[in-house]
């Protein structure tokens, strides 16, 4: 038992949302009443307002990347549970540009319904909206079947919602960014493994328990447990695996492209590991003459302290490094 | 019925009785119906739904509360169309279910709610526009939920109501196209007993929810029978007639 230091189980995220914009005063303004930050130096170039959101636990997505260069708004649900749908209403409505607003969707069930109504209700009120939806995690695919949920939106979140912002700041219209999210997403796949669960708020307690030498190979961001509990086979091979299965996923057109890299924490693991993984990630995507053009290392799209990691492959033409490497100054991510 | 029931859907002040009764009184049956929407939501789905649909019947009562009272004669409220006062009724309860419930269902009977606003606000309280705003939500509410007829969903009631209001003969009295709409919505409802969901949280007990009408569906019967009056239980509605 490991108890969190908290006021409570339901003030963890309102606690949070307020210290961090009283934090981040110089960056993000917080809206108390309906539950959404935006950001304080939005670029004038903007025809379209970039809207995220999702479930809390995965700080600092989103509201860390609330800022110049990045998003307009976003909407942090409960822990783990899709914001309401007045939250992202009211954060469009307060972002909304001339060419209208950008959603950009994890694809989990809750997010796309009340995204959705949320955008039914923007086009109630003649605002134009679209949505980019991330569906990036190459362990949930169930689009071969042709049923369920399809693929979760995971790490990739992070580089579509840069590349967008600074596409957005070029002044590209809904439908251009729209296409460009879309684009994005089809070549971007993600793979996580842990090898220790998140800590329940609720409960203090794991949300599963694994072995000394196991693995939980394609694991979730929600504590979901993986299809597969693998022995645990040492960094260098591991990192092989999911860098072979990873550049299979990836769309056949980007072949030739070189990739931009996530190395991604889930909240509850080292730097120094998370260095030591982007080193034998690059020394293997080298090995198979995969070029690498950008790397991104730390832990940006977290599962509140689940002991494991993420690695995201991007095939980046130039005007998606362009738009990557365009400035950007937000809570989590600058340069 | 009344002269709100005239060929054409009548003046503006009886399109705004029509709307306003209509809206307090599918308020009465969702609290009224409530405990038994959570012992069917118990058996085919996570057991909240009545719970929200009471929450948000009391969230559109107050917001009614606050609404002027219908003085015949009296020019309709601010808002957009001719017709804007007939719809203020729909677009108080349509913001409550949008904004103050939790949960998913709740707020997608705001959006129909909304939708039968916004057709009432452009051509007011007349049957072509009570078909109008059904389409627009239905149409509203598969996109945003992906559910398809047969999913053991509202779909499985809406769709039906669309349907009926579509078939409404030309100068149907607009009270009268409701009700038939209410009749084929309470089918759907009886019929959803024999499908399996698919979607939702229903979809996680499978074979278990067999022989349970849907509950989102029941809403729906509950929403447009309303229109003649409050319903105090569902166990009419569920039983098989004949």
């Amino acid at each position: 038992m490991a108890p969190f230091f908290q006021n409570s189980a339901g003030r963890l995220v309102p606690d949070a949302l307020a210290g961090f914009a009283r934090a981040h005063a110089d960056i993000v303004t917080l809206d108390p009443e309906h539950g959404f930050l935006t950001a304080r130096d939005a670029a004038g170039s903007r025809l379209v307002g970039l809207v995220s959101g999702g479930g809390s636990g995965h700080e600092p997505l989103h509201s860390g990347f609330v800022g110049a260069g990045m998003l307009d708004a976003a909407c942090p649900g409960r822990v783990f549970t899709s914001p309401h749908n007045r939250q992202v209403y009211q954060a469009s409505l307060a972002v909304a540009r001339r060419g209208g607003v950008l959603h950009i969707v994890k694809n989990y069930t809750g997010d796309r319904i009340n995204f959705g109504i949320a955008a039914e209700r923007l086009a109630h009120r003649g605002i134009p909206c679209a949505r980019v939806l991330v569906d990036d995690d190459v362990a949930s695919d169930s689009a071969s079947s042709g049923a369920g949920p399809g693929r979760r939106g995971t790490g990739g979140t992070v580089l579509i919602e840069k590349v967008l912002g600074g596409a957005a700041d070029t002044g590209l219209g809904l439908a251009e960014l729209e296409s460009l999210g879309s684009a994005l997403a089809a070549r971007c796949r993600t793979l996580s493994v842990a090898s220790a669960a998140h800590t329940s708020p609720a409960t203090g307690e794991p949300a599963f328990t694994l072995g000394r030498e196991e693995t939980e190979y394609g694991v979730g961001i929600h504590g979901e447990r993986a299809a597969r509990t693998v022995p645990a086979a040492g960094l260098r091979p591991l990192v092989a695996r999911m860098a072979g299965e990873l550049l299979a996923e990836l769309s056949p057109a980007a072949a030739g492209d070189p990739l931009l890299v996530l190395v991604n924490g889930l909240g509850g693991i080292t730097s120094l590991e998370l260095y030591g993984i982007c080193g034998e990630l690059v020394r293997v995507l080298e090995e198979q003459r995969v070029g690498v053009a950008r790397t991104l290392v730390g832990s940006f799209v977290t599962a509140l302290d689940t002991r494991g990691f993420s690695l995201t492959l991007m095939a980046a033409d130039w005007m998606t490094l362009k738009y990557y490497d365009a400035p950007v100054r937000t809570a989590a991510l600058r340069w | 019925m009344s002269a709100t029931d005239g060929p054409g859907g009548g003046d503006a002040a009886g399109g705004l009785a029509l709307t306003g009764c209509w809206m307090r009184w599918f308020t009465e049956s969702a609290l009224a119906v409530e405990a038994e929407l959570t012992e069917l939501d118990q058996l085919a789905g996570d057991g909240d739904f009545g719970t929200n649909l009471g929450a948000g019947a009391r969230a559109a009562r107050r917001r009614l509360d606050r609404l002027p009272a219908a003085v015949p004669g009296s020019s309709p409220g601010p808002g957009s169309g001719p017709e804007a006062g007939s719809a203020l009724p729909l677009e108080a309860t349509a913001t409550a279910f949008l904004d103050e419930i939790g949960g998913t269902s709740g707020p997608l009977f705001g959006l129909l709610l909304q939708s039968l606003a916004a057709a009432v606000a452009e051509s007011g309280t007349t049957t072509a526009a009570l078909c109008e705003g059904t389409g627009r939500g239905l149409a509203a509410i598969r996109r945003v939920g992906g559910a398809a007829p047969g999913d053991k969903t509202l779909v499985d009631a809406l769709a039906p109501a669309a349907a009926a209001l579509a078939a409404a003969p030309p100068g149907t009295p607009p009270g009268r196209a409701l009700s038939a709409a209410a009749e084929a919505a309470w089918r759907g409802v009886r019929d959803t007993a024999r499908l399996r969901a698919r979607l939702g949280r229903a979809s996680y007990l499978g074979e278990r929810t067999a022989g349970v009408p849907d509950p989102g569906a029941a809403g729906i019967g509950l929403l447009y029978g309303a229109a003649e009056g409050p319903l105090g239980s569902l166990r009419s509605r569920l039983a098989a007639p004949g």
